[in-house]
């Protein structure tokens, strides 16, 4: 399988707080990889830093066959979709238009295809009867899955998701695991900020676990979650089965 | 419906307004002034030698003059010191009781209901040019130049009889700002009166000269509201008294400069013959009350002059519909004028506005600092400084604009500060997961403004939009000051002209409400229109029938 994300001693501060340090990463191809980590542990920031919606500190990301730099940034960016804790749909365009928009600005498609492969995306996410619907008129879950749809239309060769269910109500969580669980079945290359163990044990095809800014453990769902060699991991997974 | 409203608060206001007429009384002015033991004389402190303001303290002819007459009237005299355009309408809101500001005896001012003194000044309408320029000889030679004049003076009418066209005559509310306008090479001439302008031109206006020769003479008098003859009677005699005693021949010498002459008192009688002005009075009935005599005497027009046949208690309150109706015309002229202002300065002031916003956010340091300055400098001054120093201190860097084109631009200049910060606020207030979301599908900085920030940014924008549109809308009545004729200046002008100050306001007033309405309600239309939800609901209903 071909490498599409390598990340080399990425460093990140924010003024004197130093939020990342000495992250090594690679994902290949089709690899599902689940963050998890205490809050303020870094996933946040380091999924940020994978596209430059902050600029990392010190340290290198590959990108295809690409050093991500400010220059080829768009490019990255193009090819990498993003779906966010809060969504962040706009407000102000129908659920079709939301989806519809970056084709049509950004890879200049015209409006008829992008508004046709628009629906056939809001189908797949099952919101096909939403298409005229501002986001204000959707529940979270629906609105996440119009984002997943957004992100999709851009044809990414990479997705992260930023914690992807933690702004839902419990029973709207299913409905965006089961829309992710067929994109990781169809072999897209995923990295999943998340709080769902349940998911990440099942999906990922490797697990990291995120400490202080640093990749403390990592390895297959079942040395993280049956067998953490680290004592923090295992403080921090028995809190988090707990609940 | 919701234009309904607003609609019925305007009648009431006019109702309201008319029924207070009902309220007032009228009574005498020399009664009031001798229960208040003091006479209220309104001015115009921009018109050397006659009134003027040096450190403060009003001096001048007509200030002497008054105070004397309030000593022979045993009062003491309080000076209202107005704007020209608001003087003569003080007669008439009582805010006074006699104007002393070189007025011109006319025909026309004693139609609208003005009573005037005897004449106690001999003046005439005379010309000043930039000196050098030798195309104005005499006075016929500023026919087809471009003419200033200081509005609703007689030095405007003597222009306009001569022959200067409309559209050539700028007319300012101060003369000094009209001797600008020559001297800044905007006008060519200037129509005012011989002594003030000789006194003005003497100690600020070393560029420009007289033209010799007078194309008028005129004679000066004080005025009255039209319905106190016996207040005008009064000052007839103490007038008289004054100029026999050797009183009027001291303040003579010492403000105009010239020894008085009989040729000079003389010649108040001759324009008195020749013209329309009356003889002097010989009856002072009006005085009764200084002799403490208990014998009323009913109010007898007698010698004074003037006498438009006007009913006597026709209070300040009341609304002339006639004289509404024969400027309406003039003042629809000048609501196109005011429409036309607030258009092309949003028109202009809203994209550069929304230009200066993006600079102000903008990660370019120096662009932040330029935004900043400006909307500080634009912020923290007056906009009336703004429209002259566009107007009269540009062109001496070779900036010259008309006096509309300096409107247009000082008004957008100062509007764009304003939206800029709207603009600013709207974007600001937009989540930053919009700007994120935006960027990381790949648009640029640019993209995401124009195709997400900026969409959401305009609905929110719209209603204090709209409170700028109507402010700028009100606040473009400053740019009469450079001679634009807009609503507010049309009014003026009708104003004093009419004699019925009151009832131009209100109508005014009405059609400012009139033209700001609709902005109102257009927005609320937008704003509904733009709403998801109402959008939504339609779209469903048009599908389904
Ligand atoms: N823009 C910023 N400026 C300053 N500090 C920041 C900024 N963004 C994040 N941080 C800090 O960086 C640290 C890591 O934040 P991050 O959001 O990456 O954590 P996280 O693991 O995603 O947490 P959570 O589970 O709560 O989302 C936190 O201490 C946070 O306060
Ligand atoms: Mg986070």
């Amino acid at each position: 399988m071909t490498q599409i994300l390598e990340i080399h001693q990425l460093e990140k501060s924010f003024g004197s707080l130093k939020v990342l340090e000495g992250i090594d990463l690679t994902v290949k191809e089709g690899e599902v990889v689940a963050l998890i980590g205490a809050s303020g542990s870094g996933k946040s920031t380091l999924l940020r830093c994978i596209n430059r919606l902050e600029p990392p500190s010190a340290g290198r990301i590959r990108f295809m066959d690409a050093e991500v730099t400010p220059s080829n940034l768009n490019w990255v960016r193009k090819q990498i979709g993003m779906v966010f804790q809060r969504f962040n749909l706009f407000p102000h365009l129908t659920a079709l238009e939301n989806v519809a928009l970056a084709p049509r600005k950004v890879l200049g498609v015209s409006a008829e295809v992008a508004l046709r492969e628009g629906r056939e995306l809001l189908d797949r996410v099952q919101l096909s009867e939403k298409a005229q619907n501002y986001p204000g008129e959707l529940s979270g879950g629906q609105q996440q899955r119009v984002a997943i749809a957004r992100a999709l239309a851009m044809n990414p060769r990479l997705l992260l998701f930023d914690e992807p269910t933690s702004a839902l109500d419990p029973e709207l969580v299913g409905e965006v695991l089961a829309v992710m669980r067929n994109l990781a079945r169809e072999g897209r290359t995923m990295v999943v900020a998340t709080h769902e163990m349940g998911f990440a044990k099942e999906v990922a095809h490797r697990v990291l676990f995120l400490d202080a800014g640093r990749i403390l453990e990592q390895g297959t769902p079942e040395e993280i979650f049956s067998n953490p060699k680290e004592e923090r991991t295992r403080t921090f997974l028995a809190r988090i089965l707990e609940r | 419906m919701r234009v309904l409203r607003p609609l019925v608060l305007v009648l009431m206001f006019v109702c309201v307004f008319a029924s207070l007429n009902s309220f007032c009384f009228a009574q005498d002015a020399l009664d009031r002034i001798r229960q208040r033991g003091e006479l209220v004389i309104a001015t115009d402190a921009t018109y050397p030698p006659f009134e003027f303001r040096e450190a403060e303290v009003l001096k001048g002819f007509d200030v002497e003059l008054g105070n004397e007459i309030g000593k022979e009237l045993g009062v003491k005299v309080r000076w209202l010191n107005l704007e020209w355009a608001g003087v003569l309408g003080s007669l008439e809101s009582q805010k006074c009781d006699l104007v002393m500001a070189g007025v011109t005896i006319t025909e026309e001012r004693k139609q609208k209901g003005y009573l005037f003194s005897r004449p106690y000044f001999l003046s005439g309408q005379t010309v000043a040019k930039r000196k050098g320029d030798s195309r104005i000889q005499k006075a016929q030679d500023i026919l087809d130049k471009r003419v200033s004049v200081q509005m609703q003076t007689t030095g405007q009418f003597a222009a306009e009889k001569i022959g200067v066209p409309k559209d050539r005559l700028a007319k300012f509310d101060v003369l000094q700002d009209g001797l600008m306008d020559v001297r800044n090479n905007k006008s060519d001439a200037l129509v005012a009166d011989l002594p003030a302008l000789k006194e003005i031109l003497r100690k600020n206006f070393p560029e420009l000269e007289l033209v010799g020769g007078i194309i008028q003479e005129e004679n000066v008098g004080i005025v009255a509201w039209r319905a106190e003859a016996r207040l005008v009677s009064a000052v007839n005699f103490a007038l008289e008294k004054i100029m026999v005693d050797g009183r009027y021949a001291r303040l003579h010498a010492e403000w105009i400069r010239e020894p008085l002459t009989t040729q000079i008192l003389g010649g108040l009688d001759r324009v008195g013959k020749a013209g329309s002005v009356v003889a002097p009075a010989r009856t002072f009935e009006g005085l009764e009350f200084l002799t403490k005599q208990k014998r009323e005497v009913a109010g007898s027009s007698g010698n004074v002059q003037g006498g438009a046949p006007t009913p006597p208690t026709a209070s300040a309150l009341s609304i002339r519909w006639d004289v509404i109706r024969a400027s309406l015309p003039q003042l629809f002229l000048g609501a196109r004028v005011t429409l036309i202002l607030t258009f092309l300065t949003l028109l202009f002031g809203t994209p550069a506005g929304l230009a200066v916003a993006l600079c102000r956010i903008s990660r370019i340091r120096a662009l932040r600092w330029l935004a900043v300055t400006y909307i500080e400098i634009v912020r923290g001054t007056p906009l009336l400084m703004q429209i002259y120093v566009i107007y009269f201190v540009l062109p001496a860097l070779h900036l010259d604009f008309s006096p509309f084109a300096s409107g247009i631009i000082a008004l957008s200049v100062n509007a764009a500060a304003y939206i800029a910060e709207i603009f600013r606020g709207g974007i600001e207030s937009i989540d930053s997961g919009q700007m994120e979301a935006a960027r990381s599908l790949g648009m640029d900085y640019f993209g995401a403004m124009r195709w997400v920030i900026l969409p959401q940014t305009l609905r929110r924008v719209l209603p204090p939009l709209t409170n700028e549109a109507i402010a700028l809308l009100k606040d473009s009545s400053l740019v009469s000051v450079v001679a634009v004729t807009e609503l507010m200046r049309e009014g003026k002008e009708i104003a004093t002209n009419s004699g019925s100050a009151t009832t131009v306001y209100l109508a005014i007033a009405v059609i400012y409400l009139l033209l700001t309405l609709p902005l109102t309600y257009l927005v609320s239309r937008l704003e509904n229109r733009w709403q998801p939800i109402r959008r939504e609901a339609k779209v469903q209903k048009g599908t389904k029938a």
